[in-house]
C-alpha cells in the first residue's frame, strides 16, 4: 500500500501534470469533446505524481534531466493515446505507430518543461510539508534541496 | 599589454596575489567556490531563454519554413549553435573573473566598451519590442496594445524598484513563465502536429547548404540574415547574461555583491572595482572550475539549445499545420506585416482545432513578449549601470542599485513618451542603421570574446583552439552575411 509519506511527495508532480492536461484537454473541450480534458489531465497527474514518488525512493535524483526525459518518452504518448482513446481528435488518422513516435519526440520537450516546474514547486511545497509533521523521505529531500542551494 | 602568464606571487599571503589583466586594475586571487554538487536544472541561463526565445523562434524561423521549406532551417542550426558556444566563451570570462564582458572588452581596450555602451543605447531603448506581444493581448482582450505597453512598463518599473534582491525576483517569475510557456508549446503542437510535420522539421536542419534562388534576392536575403541573427538571443543579449552570472554568484561572482531594488538601496554592500582571479596552479581549485564548466556546458546544452530548438520546432509544427488547414496564411505571412501573419496563423490555428487554441497561440506570443520585455529591461539597465559605476568617473560615489534605477526608469520613461508620441521602433530615418548596429554589435562581441578570453585569462583556463574557431567563424558569419546584404543588395537587415 502507498504511504501518506510516499503520497506527500507525488503532490507537486501531480499538480504540473494536471495543469499540463488541463490545459491540453481544455482544447478539446472546446472542439466539441468534453472527455478530453479529464483523459489528458488525469494520466498526466498520476505520471507526475509518479516522479515525485520516485524522487523520494531514490532512484530519481532531483533537478536531473535523464530520469524526467526517460519517465516521460513511454509516459506522455500514453496519456495522449489514452485521450485519444476515449475523446478522438482525428489525431491517429495516420496510424497508431506514426503517432506514438510523434508524441514520443514531443515528450522530450515536454520533459523539460514539467522538470523546470517541477524543481520550482517541489522545494517550498516540502517546506509546507515538514511544517505539518514528520515524513523522513520529505526530509530527506529537502535537505538535498538545501545542499543544492546553498552550493 | 601587460598581461601576465601565471598570477604573480608577490607574498606567500593569498591576499597580496594579484592576476594582471590589461591595463586595468590587477583582480586579487580568492578562492573559487565549489561548483553545484549535480547538474542542477536552474540556473541564470533562465535569462538567456527568456531573452532569446522571442519573434525569431515563434514567427521570423515559422514564416521562412512556409516560404522555403523547411530545408532552409540548416541556417537556424547554425545559428543557435553558435550562439551556445558563444554563450560558454561567455560564461568563461564572467565565471572565472567575477566581471562582466564589458569590462573584459575595457581590459582589452576601453573604446570597445563605450562602442557596446553607445550600441546599447542606440538600439534598445526605443520600445518597439514591446509591441508583438502587447498586439496579440489586443486580439485576445480588445484592449489597445499601447495600454497594455505602457501598463506593463510601469509595471517592470515598479516590480524591479520594490524587490529586496532583484535577481532573485526575475529568475523566480521567469521560471514560472519559460516553464508554462514550454508546456504549453510542447502541449499544442502534440495536438495539431504529425510525425510528418516534425519529420521534415528536423531533417530539414541538416540540409546544410540549401538556398533556393529566391533566397539570394533583395527582398528576402536580408530577412534571413535578420533571422539568422535572431536565432537564440539577438543583439547583445549574450554580453548581458554574464551579468545575470555574476549576480547568480556563479564561479568567481560569488565574490560580488548582488544588485537590489531602489527601495532596499541602502542594504547594498560596496561594490569592488574590479573582479577577481583564482589560482589556477593549484589543482584543487582548477577540479572545482572544471565542475563549473560542467555545470555551464549543462545549461548551454539542454537548457538553451534544448528550449530554444523545442519552441522553434513547435511553431514550425503549428505554422505549418495552420498553413495545411487555410492556405491563406501562406498569403499571409509573405507580407511584411508581423501582427497580420500572426493572426492569420492564429486564426488558421483556430479553424484547425478550436477558437480557444487560436487564442492561446496568441497567448504565448504575448507570453513570449512578456518575458523578453522583463528581460530584457533589466539587462539594459544591468549593463548601463555597470559599465558606468566602473568607468564614469565620480559614478561611484552612487551606489549600483542607484545607477540600476536610473537607467531603469530612464529607459521607461523614455518608452512611454515614444509609445504615446512618436514612433515606437525608433524614428524611420535611423532604422536601417538600428538594424545594423544590432546585427554588426554581434560579430563584434565574437571578436572582443577572442581578444579577452584568449589574452586577460591565465593560460591554464583560456579556450581550447576548437572554441575559438567556433567563435571566429561566428564572428565570419554575422559580419559576413551583414556586408554582403549591403554591398549585394543595398539592404541591410530583414
Amino acid at each position: 500500500m502507498v504511504s501518506r509519506h510516499s503520497l506527500e511527495l507525488a503532490v507537486p508532480g501531480l499538480v504540473v501534470g494536471a495543469l499540463a492536461g488541463v490545459m491540453a484537454g481544455g482544447l478539446t473541450l472546446f472542439a466539441g469533446q468534453p472527455g478530453g480534458a479529464t483523459f489528458l489531465a488525469l494520466p498526466l497527474a498520476l505520471f507526475g505524481g509518479l516522479y515525485g514518488m520516485l524522487l523520494g525512493h531514490g532512484p530519481f535524483r532531483p533537478g536531473t534531466f535523464a530520469p524526467a526525459g526517460l519517465l516521460w518518452l513511454p509516459a506522455f504518448p500514453l496519456s495522449r493515446l489514452a485521450q485519444e482513446s476515449v475523446a478522438a481528435t482525428g489525431a491517429l488518422a495516420d496510424g497508431v505507430l506514426p503517432f506514438l513516435a510523434y508524441q514520443a519526440m514531443v515528450s522530450l520537450g515536454f520533459a523539460i518543461g514539467f522538470l523546470w516546474l517541477h524543481e520550482r514547486l517541489m522545494p517550498s511545497w516540502l517546506l509546507r510539508v515538514r511544517a505539518r509533521g514528520h515524513n523522513p523521505r520529505a526530509d530527506r529531500l529537502l535537505a538535498h534541496y538545501v545542499r543544492s542551494a546553498s552550493a | 599589454m601587460d598581461t601576465s602568464e601565471t598570477p604573480v606571487t608577490t607574498t606567500p599571503v593569498e591576499d597580496k596575489r594579484v592576476w594582471k589583466a590589461g591595463r586595468l586594475e590587477p583582480m586579487p586571487i580568492r578562492k573559487l567556490p565549489d561548483a553545484p554538487p549535480s547538474v542542477h536544472i536552474l540556473g541564470p541561463t533562465v535569462f538567456l531563454v527568456a531573452l532569446g526565445v522571442g519573434m525569431g523562434e515563434s514567427y521570423m524561423w515559422p514564416r521562412l519554413v512556409l516560404l522555403f521549406g523547411p530545408e532552409i532551417r540548416w541556417l537556424f542550426l547554425i545559428g543557435v549553435t553558435l550562439q551556445a558556444v558563444v554563450m560558454l566563451e561567455m560564461a568563461r570570462y564572467a565565471m572565472a573573473t567575477g566581471e562582466s564582458i564589458f569590462s573584459g572588452a575595457a581590459r582589452v581596450f576601453k573604446p570597445l566598451m563605450w562602442f557596446f555602451f553607445t550600441v546599447a543605447i542606440l538600439v534598445y531603448i526605443w520600445p518597439g519590442h514591446l509591441s508583438a506581444g502587447a498586439a496579440a493581448f489586443e486580439e485576445i482582450t480588445g484592449i489597445p496594445w499601447t495600454v497594455t505597453a505602457v501598463t506593463g512598463l510601469i509595471l517592470v518599473g515598479v516590480v524591479f524598484s520594490l524587490a529586496k534582491v532583484i535577481y532573485n525576483v526575475l529568475e523566480n517569475l521567469l521560471s514560472v513563465l519559460i516553464g508554462a510557456l514550454v508546456i504549453g508549446t510542447a502541449v499544442i503542437a502534440a495536438m495539431v502536429g504529425s510525425w510528418a510535420d516534425v519529420v521534415s522539421t528536423i531533417t530539414g536542419m541538416f540540409s546544410i547548404g540549401y538556398l533556393p534562388p529566391e533566397a539570394l534576392s533583395a527582398a528576402w536575403f536580408p530577412v534571413i540574415v535578420g533571422a539568422c541573427a535572431f536565432a537564440g538571443p539577438s543583439g547583445m543579449q549574450q554580453m548581458w547574461y554574464t551579468l545575470h552570472l555574476r549576480d547568480s554568484g556563479a564561479g568567481m561572482g560569488a565574490h560580488i555583491p548582488r544588485i537590489r531594488g531602489l527601495r532596499h538601496a541602502g542594504e547594498e554592500e560596496a561594490m569592488p572595482s574590479r573582479g577577481f582571479m583564482f589560482d589556477t596552479e593549484d589543482p584543487a581549485e582548477m577540479a572545482k572550475w572544471r565542475g563549473w564548466r560542467r555545470w555551464v556546458t549543462f545549461d548551454a546544452l539542454l537548457l538553451f539549445w534544448g528550449i530554444t530548438m523545442l519552441v522553434t520546432i513547435s511553431f514550425t509544427v503549428i505554422a505549418q499545420a495552420a498553413a495545411r488547414q487555410n492556405p491563406g496564411v501562406r498569403t499571409a505571412i509573405q507580407g511584411d506585416d508581423r501582427e497580420v501573419a500572426l493572426s492569420a496563423m492564429a486564426d488558421a490555428v483556430s479553424s484547425a482545432g478550436s477558437s480557444v487554441l487560436g487564442v492561446v497561440f496568441l497567448g504565448f506570443i504575448a507570453l513570449i513578449g512578456l518575458n523578453a520585455t522583463l528581460g530584457l529591461f533589466d539587462s539594459f539597465s544591468r549593463g548601463q549601470a555597470d559599465m558606468t559605476y566602473n568607468f564614469v568617473p565620480g559614478a561611484k560615489k552612487l551606489r549600483m542599485s542607484h545607477l540600476y534605477a536610473g537607467f531603469l526608469w530612464g529607459v521607461i520613461i523614455f518608452g512611454i513618451l515614444i509609445l504615446l508620441f512618436g514612433p515606437a521602433d525608433g524614428p524611420s530615418g535611423i532604422l536601417d542603421t538600428l538594424a545594423f548596429l544590432s546585427t554588426f554589435a554581434m560579430g563584434a562581441y565574437c571578436v572582443t570574446l577572442l581578444l579577452v578570453n584568449n589574452r586577460m585569462l591565465p593560460k591554464p583556463i583560456r579556450p581550447r583552439w576548437w572554441s575559438n574557431v567556433i567563435i571566429g567563424f561566428g564572428a565570419v558569419f554575422y559580419l559576413g552575411m551583414l556586408f554582403y546584404s549591403l554591398v549585394a543588395f543595398g539592404v541591410v537587415v530583414g
